[in-house]
């Protein structure tokens, strides 16, 4: 080999070995490029991986964790899944048995489970179907289901999902306060009180009664104002009191007023105005009772009428009594001194028979004018003209002792100290004086001893007055308290005295009785109220 | 002693005469039926009399009205006057006082009785001094 040759080998080699070195050149350069991207595809990849699996676990624990039934179906009611809740309030496993949604349905809801199915089909979801379903247990429960359609890759719906809310519970609330509200409308509709429910007025709601009471329909009263259906003259009380109610100074006020009627006529009606208020304290209606007193008013009047007319029918007997025995007393002073006057002057003309019949007519005259005081103080005995001063009946036994006769032979025992009573003295004295000289009068054994005690009761004091007279046959035990009715065979009796002791003992609320065996004597009890 | 004596009933004003001459009491007695009368008497220039005796209940005009007629004239206010009556009616005792009287006697239905009741009354405005207007 020539030089030349060599040269050019040589030159030759060189260029190879360039071309190689830059060969391997690219080749590590591309390689490396090749190392990083499959490098960073590996990261890409890892991180989607990771990506993957959070949202699969995610989505995992959404569905676990959603507190509602959940459950997916095909669109042939079939369970393809459901989670534990779903489980738990239907009773079923769709891992343990098949199970198809149509078949929970409680037939009165099948039609209507069927239409909604339809429009799922159709819109693609489903709001607020509502129906009422069995569990496996049988047990009937209110559901309402929130369901949307899952579609594939093609956009084919292949099955529904959907969220199952219980609403047993909240149903038989709503069952139950629109049970209620019926018993309520049925109170409301038949109460014998009008009831009326208006926001500033103006009349919203009203029941039966009210429109009967005033004659409108509630038609024409909802387009009312409580004013124009109120006289005038009673708007403005009832007005300042709904100003006071509006400016929350008061909740309710009752007042009496006149409304008018359709026809015209007046209503004269008790009212009770009530502010129904929210939790701000402002006003949302006011609630007005309205009952009919018309007649009730009609009767107070009368009645008022009727007391006045007694009270002065009363006053009015009064003074007839009072005219009465003045004009019967006259008449008998007069007699009394013509009789007087005849034996007086003429004492030497009349022989015994004579004179007699002149005592004889004195006597009669005398019981004639007992009979007329009698009368007059027992029509004198009423609450009216009552007094009540302090009365020491002590010191109303010693006077009465000294007014009435009593007979040498009978002897007054006081046998227990007598209480001071807060009453009429006038009245005391008639009832004590009456009783004493009833005792004292009818003693016909040689010593006699009237007895005067009291006891003390809770309300009462319970007195009593014993004579060891003659006695009082059973059977005039009770007629004796009447009026012109005696026992007593003496003829200055006149049957009044004992009915003026029961008026005034049924003026201080006693009652009055007594014990008599004939021929050893007889004890009156009588009570009388402490305080009257 | 000049007594005025108004009473409507005819043996009542015998009472009262017979009373006086019995018991030999040196009075007159001037009669008038009823209170229009009675004033008649007051109001003439005859003497005026010492006392009055006045029934309550007559015709024409009753005892308290001339009691308030008489109560109300400057002059004959001073008169005593008694009112000598049946009726116990409580409320005309009080208005009889409330106008303003010298005593309030009610008959008793005994001859006797009125008569000593009387002799009372006539001694005890016997002695006592009186206006005379």
């Amino acid at each position: 080999m020539d030089s030349k040759e060599v040269i050019l080998l040589k030159k030759a080699l060189n260029r190879q070995k360039m071309a190689r070195l830059q060969a391997e050149k690219i080749l590590e350069e591309k390689s490396k490029e090749l190392y990083d991207v499959t490098h960073h595809l590996k990261e890409a990849n890892n991180k989607l991986e990771n990506l993957l699996n959070e949202k699969t676990s995610e989505l995992d624990g959404v569905f676990i964790n959603i507190i509602d039934p959940y459950v997916v179906m095909d669109l042939k009611f079939n369970v393809i899944n459901m989670n534990e809740s779903a489980k738990v309030f239907l009773g079923y496993d769709h891992n343990k048995e098949s199970l198809n949604l149509s078949q929970l349905v409680h037939p009165d809801y099948m039609e209507y489970t069927l239409e909604s199915f339809q429009s799922l089909m159709e819109v693609g979801t489903l709001k607020n179907y509502r129906a009422k379903i069995f569990t496996k247990d049988r047990t009937e429960k209110w559901v309402q289901i929130n369901s949307s359609l899952i579609y594939n890759a093609d956009r084919n719906a292949i099955a529904a999902q959907g969220i199952i809310r219980d609403i047993t519970h909240e149903t038989e609330i709503q069952e139950l306060l629109s049970e209620q509200k019926k018993q309520l409308d049925i109170i409301v509709e038949n109460s014998p009180l009008g009831i009326a429910l208006t926001v500033d007025g103006y009349i919203l709601k009203v029941n039966k009664a009210f429109e009967s009471l005033l004659g409108y329909s509630e038609q024409e009263l909802k387009q009312m104002h409580v004013r124009d259906i109120s006289t005038p003259e009673d708007k403005e009380g009832s007005i300042a009191l709904l100003q006071q109610m509006n400016r929350g100074e008061i909740d309710n006020f009752a007042v009496v007023k006149t409304y008018t009627r359709k026809d015209g006529t007046s209503l004269l009606a008790k009212t009770q105005v009530s502010a129904v208020r929210n939790g701000k304290g402002k006003q949302d209606y006011q609630v007005a009772l309205i009952e009919d007193i018309t007649a009730q008013k009609q009767l107070e009047l009368q009645k008022e009428k009727l007391l006045q007319e007694l009270e002065a029918s009363n006053q009015g007997l009064q003074e007839y009594a009072h005219i009465v025995s003045h004009d019967l007393k006259s008449p008998l002073r007069s007699i009394n001194a013509l009789a007087s006057w005849l034996m007086e002057d003429y004492k030497d003309v009349l022989d015994e028979n004579g004179l007699f019949n002149l005592r004889q007519m004195q006597e009669k005259v005398e019981s004639m004018d007992r009979l007329i005081t009698g009368i007059l103080k027992y029509s004198s005995i009423t609450s009216d003209n009552q007094e009540r001063t302090s009365v020491d009946l002590n010191e109303v036994i010693k006077d009465i002792e000294e007014i009435i006769f009593i007979p040498e032979h009978v002897e007054i025992q006081i046998t227990d100290t007598l209480p001071t009573l807060l009453a009429d003295r006038t009245k005391v004295h008639q009832l004590f004086q009456n009783l004493m000289s009833n005792a004292v009068v009818h003693i016909e054994r040689e010593k006699g001893t009237v007895k005067i005690g009291v006891k003390e009761l809770a309300n009462h004091w319970q007195f009593s007055i014993a004579d060891n007279g003659v006695g009082i046959p059973k059977q005039y035990h009770e007629r004796i308290f009447k009026i012109f009715q005696s026992a007593g065979t003496k003829e200055r009796s006149t049957g009044i005295g004992l009915s003026i002791v029961k008026k005034i003992i049924d003026l201080y609320e006693g009652k009055i009785w007594l014990e008599s065996t004939v021929g050893e004597g007889t004890t009156f009890y009588f009570t009388l109220k402490k305080d009257v | 002693m000049n007594i005025l004596l108004i009473e409507d009933d005819m043996i009542e004003t015998m009472k009262l005469q017979r009373t006086v001459s019995k018991l030999q009491l040196k009075h007159t007695i001037l009669e008038a039926k009823n209170g229009e009368e009675a004033l008649d008497i007051l109001q003439s220039p005859t003497q005026l009399p010492d006392i009055i005796l006045l029934d309550l209940n007559m015709p024409r005009m009753s005892g308290i009205e001339f009691l308030k007629i008489l109560k109300a004239d400057e002059k004959l206010q001073y008169l005593p006057t008694v009112i000598l009556t049946t009726s116990e009616n409580r409320a005309d005792l009080l208005e009889c006082y409330k106008i303003g009287i010298a005593g309030y006697i009610i008959k008793p239905l005994k001859y006797e009785d009125y008569e000593s009741k009387l002799h009372t009354v006539l001694n005890y405005w016997d002695i006592n001094e009186l206006v005379k207007a």
